[in-house]
């Protein structure tokens, strides 16, 4: 016994290790960078703590950290006013094209940051398609950016909704109709109360995200909506401030630490035992106006928020010229597809053994798995300008920039497996191990069948954030590495109709590039989106 | 299984190919540092690396501001030999801080346009620093919206700070945007103190502030889709207009508004870095580069390619730079206040403008 316990520490050091080696430690050094030089205006001498302090009585920057709270936080609840009911309605009825909703509304979370910018502009901005008919201040709206963190979440709380209310138990909901609660009642009073923990948890996760969230918050808040990330990237990557970017950087790490202390700690409280007795979906009455009601608002919240978007990309691109279709087509962009996908490629299996290792030690404690969760809390500025101190002469080498991709994209694999792992009853592995199985066979023959699917989900989601990781431009690139993103960005570098053209047909290419990438690793199992736990090959489906 | 474990082997060794390839090549390897703008013909490198049995290991760092702070801090372990693209602007901060060290003397013979010393004499004279292109920040407009609208071009700083016009502008952030920071730095040096009350004005007048060239060019000008007909941009972007236009056309749909005081010089230039080429042989691969930066094929490419305008004397300009225009007048500003303020000058721009 004490044998495995040990084999589970090696296990799980070496994802911790990375984490460490490639996040914390370039971040401290920065900081220690910061504060060993003499700060250049000379004005900061009280020490780097009261400095940490005084963030708060500066007015900018206190604007700067309560807009980041406050946006975070009416994304967060918005998302649940819109997601909750819209999981309510796929978990209980089943009507036409319910299955195809759930597919598409999961889109979003895989779309390349700079293309999900970009749609949301051509979808809800002061030129967009939709965006027109509003009167927008043209000087930046804080919707805007709310509008972005809405296309990327939504589908996690739905997810998770949905998982909550499919896992009640049909015999207790059924109890409480009998003893006279309305439908009404019911939702609010069983239904509503069993699937709380599983809501907040993806709260935490969506507050997460829209908080720390970088590239987002670049391209859509503009300059009048910065959120504290953005002000930490223009403080390190245009001023050198190291030292108030490491102030603010410590307050904004204390702020989405406690989001995800809430998470790990809910998530291992959601670790609900199966059920047998599900709550059976049925098919609605068609005829009864409440029901034409929720059916069309559960189809419009997923079209104008998580379809629209994307078709407005493919409508830009489709309106773009033949030459610019001509020149994207080119050897060029060909390179530039096999370079994101093979860059992708390498660092996935990076992430995929790191994430999944880390999972299985996170399975016991709470605090193991904040330490996965590090790398979207922490700036990613901060980890590519602290590298450049770190390990100068490896900087222009392959290696650091895929271990820069698999340390963003390892949290997305730790998630879902770990999720996998907490439901899964210790009692089958216990069965094995005294039917006579060693503890190597146990994993192999019943714990890695039943987590695969949640590793293949996983990956697949790993996989197409990486595709367009838009923080990956903060790192060093070689113009024969160039990927889909930087051939973007070159082309909306220069001036005219052909470049602008250009990044519209090639921001389709991106995103029916993640689409593929997404549906080959993760392809027909798409309906296991309500089912987080286990999919077909669960015992009790 | 198996089979699958072979394909996924094959794969995987692939993928890893670029880790190793090159390691049996004996050719000296030249590392080169640039902004992520930089962009020439990949035959012509491909003729110089065959040329001059050199590997050129481009190395692209963000843009000019971000690559200067990457350089100074790496500068103990550098991670290139040669740094191209820090600017007139940026040499006296790049000095401060030892990045820089002396030309080598082949590069003395060179001869510079005089329109490039003209710009910056200083610079222009520096041992440290190899001019190799330069260019003009300055407003574009699009001409359609203001025929259209029937209103008159600004012929003054002051003029467009007037309701009318500050309305119709839309300039970067001089924190997070080189364009921005050079704007600020033209009015600022045209108008002293007083700089300070006309941006005021222009922010009551509604002027729009955004983080970055291609936000201001491709969301906020009208020409693009966007609700402002000037835009604080290139003075070769009306040529890139045209060169980059979807069908053929002679005549660029946007053109440049040279206010007094309103455009900003800049040349960029080519450095080699302290603690870089230090062996023999890639120290001769650097000054090959140098002069292969000078040659008249990349003079003449790097035209349509990083839309700037040549650095040497005998080369001719490429007949699409004719709709940017004539040079304007403009000249550089003192580095050296520039490097004492331009820091404190984005500081109370942020506080009186965006904030």
């Amino acid at each position: 016994m004490r044998r495995s316990r040990w084999h589970g520490l090696w296990l799980g050091l070496t994802p911790a290790l990375f984490i460490a080696g490639m996040a914390v430690l370039p971040m401290l050094r920065l900081m220690w960078f910061g504060a060993s030089e003499p700060s250049p205006l000379g004005t900061e001498s009280g020490g780097f703590l009261s400095g940490w302090l005084a963030i708060w009585s500066d007015s900018y920057l206190r604007e700067r950290i309560v807009w980041s709270l406050t946006q975070a936080g009416v994304s967060t609840v918005l998302a649940v006013l819109l997601g909750v009911p819209v999981a309510w309605v796929m978990a209980r009825l089943e009507f036409w094209g319910r299955q195809w909703l759930m597919q598409t509304l999961m889109l979003p979370f895989v779309v390349p940051t700079l293309v999900a910018a970009m749609g949301v502009l051509a979808w809800w901005g002061p030129r967009g398609l939709v965006g027109q008919f509003f009167e927008w201040d043209d000087r930046g709206s804080a919707w805007l950016l709310i509008a972005g963190n809405l296309f990327f979440n939504l589908c996690l709380i739905v997810r998770a909704a949905v998982a909550g209310f499919e896992s009640q138990s049909a015999a207790r909901l059924a109890v409480a109709r009998t003893l006279g609660a309305t439908p009404w009642r019911a939702f609010w009073r069983v239904e509503l109360p069993h699937a709380t923990p599983a809501i907040l948890s993806a709260m935490s996760l969506v507050f997460l995200y829209c908080l720390g969230g970088f590239g987002l918050a670049l391209l859509l808040g503009g300059q009048a909506y910065a959120t504290a990330e953005v002000v930490i990237y223009t403080l390190v990557a245009h001023e050198l401030e190291l030292v108030l970017a490491s102030q603010l950087a410590l307050w904004m790490l204390l702020f989405t630490g406690v989001a995800v202390a809430l998470y790990a700690w809910l998530q291992m409280r959601v670790r609900a035992p199966l059920r047998g007795d599900r709550v059976r979906r049925y098919r609605p009455n068609v005829k009864s106006l409440t029901t034409w009601l929720m059916l069309v608002g559960v189809w419009m919240v997923c079209l104008c928020i998580g379809l629209a978007p994307l078709v407005a990309i493919f409508t830009k691109a489709a309106l773009a010229s033949s030459v610019a279709w001509s020149e994207a087509l080119s050897g060029e962009t060909a390179a530039a597809i096999w370079n994101t996908t093979r860059f992708s490629a390498t660092a996935l299996v990076l992430a995929t053994v790191l994430g999944v290792s880390h999972a299985i030690v996170g399975r016991r404690y709470w605090w193991w798995r904040m330490w996965g969760m590090l790398p979207l809390m922490i700036s990613p500025v901060m980890v590519a300008f602290g590298l450049i101190l770190l390990v100068p002469q490896w900087l222009d080498s392959w290696l650091i920039l895929v271990c820069a991709y698999a340390l963003l994209a390892m949290p997305l694999v730790v998630q879902p497996v770990a999720q996998a792992l907490d439901s899964l009853p210790r009692a089958w592995g216990d069965a094995a191990l005294s039917l006579g199985a060693s503890p190597w066979r146990v994993w192999w023959r019943v714990t890695m069948p039943l987590i695969a699917p949640a590793i293949r989900r996983g990956v697949a989601f790993a996989m197409a954030t990486m595709v367009g990781e838009f923080a990956m431009t903060l790192f060093l690139s070689r113009p024969e590495w160039t990927t889909l993103t930087t051939l973007i960005y070159q082309h909306l570098g220069r001036a005219g109709r052909l470049n602008i053209d250009s990044a519209w047909v090639l921001s389709a290419i991106l995103l029916s590039v993640t689409l593929v990438l997404f549906w080959l690793l993760d392809g027909r199992r798409w309906h296991a989106v309500g089912t987080p736990e286990f999919d077909d090959r669960s015992p009790h489906a | 299984m198996r089979r699958h474990f072979l394909l996924t082997t094959a794969l995987v060794g692939l993928l890893f190919q670029p880790l190793f390839a090159g390691a049996a090549d004996a050719r000296t390897t030249l590392r080169v540092v640039t902004h992520s703008s930089f962009d020439l013909p990949k035959d012509l490198i491909a003729t110089f690396e065959a040329e001059k049995k050199v590997t050129l290991r481009l190395i692209k760092a963000g843009d000019a501001g971000e690559m200067l702070n990457k350089l100074i801090l790496s500068k103990e372990t550098p991670i290139a030999d040669v740094v191209f693209g820090i600017d007139n602007a940026m040499l006296p901060r790049a000095r401060r801080e030892g990045l820089l060290q002396p030309l080598p003397a082949e590069t003395a013979a060179l001869s510079l346009s005089p329109n490039v010393s003209d710009v910056d004499p200083q610079a222009s004279a520096a041992s440290d620093w190899l001019p190799i292109d330069f260019g003009y920040v300055t407003i574009n407009i699009d001409k359609a919206w203001f025929a259209e609208n029937k209103l008159a071009l600004p012929t003054s700083l002051d003029q467009l700070a007037e309701p009318e016009y500050a309305k119709l502008l839309v300039v970067e952030n001089p924190a997070t945007s080189s364009t921005g920071l050079a704007f600020l730095t033209a009015t600022v040096q045209a108008k002293g103190e007083s700089a300070w009350t006309w941006w005021r004005a222009l922010r009551a007048g509604g002027v729009k502030v955004s983080n970055s060239w291609s936000d201001a060019y491709y969301k906020d000008f009208t020409r693009n889709g966007g609700s402002r007909p000037m835009v604080v941009s290139y003075l070769t972007s009306p040529a890139a207009e045209v060169f980059y236009s979807d069908k053929p056309v002679n005549v660029s749909p946007t053109a440049n508004l040279n206010l007094p005081g309103g455009v900003y010089a800049q040349i960029e230039g080519l450095s080699l870095l302290t603690g870089g080429a230090k062996d023999a042989a890639t120290r001769q691969a650097a000054v090959d580069f140098m002069l292969f930066m000078r040659s008249a094929a990349v003079q003449k490419a790097l035209q349509t390619t990083m839309w700037m305008w040549p650095a040497s004397a005998t080369v001719a300009r490429e007949p699409v730079m004719t709709f940017a225009g004539k040079a304007p007048t403009a000249r550089a500003v003192d580095a050296a206040v520039l490097d004492r303020d331009a820091r404190n000058w984005v500081r109370r721009f942020n506080q009186e403008v965006v904030r």
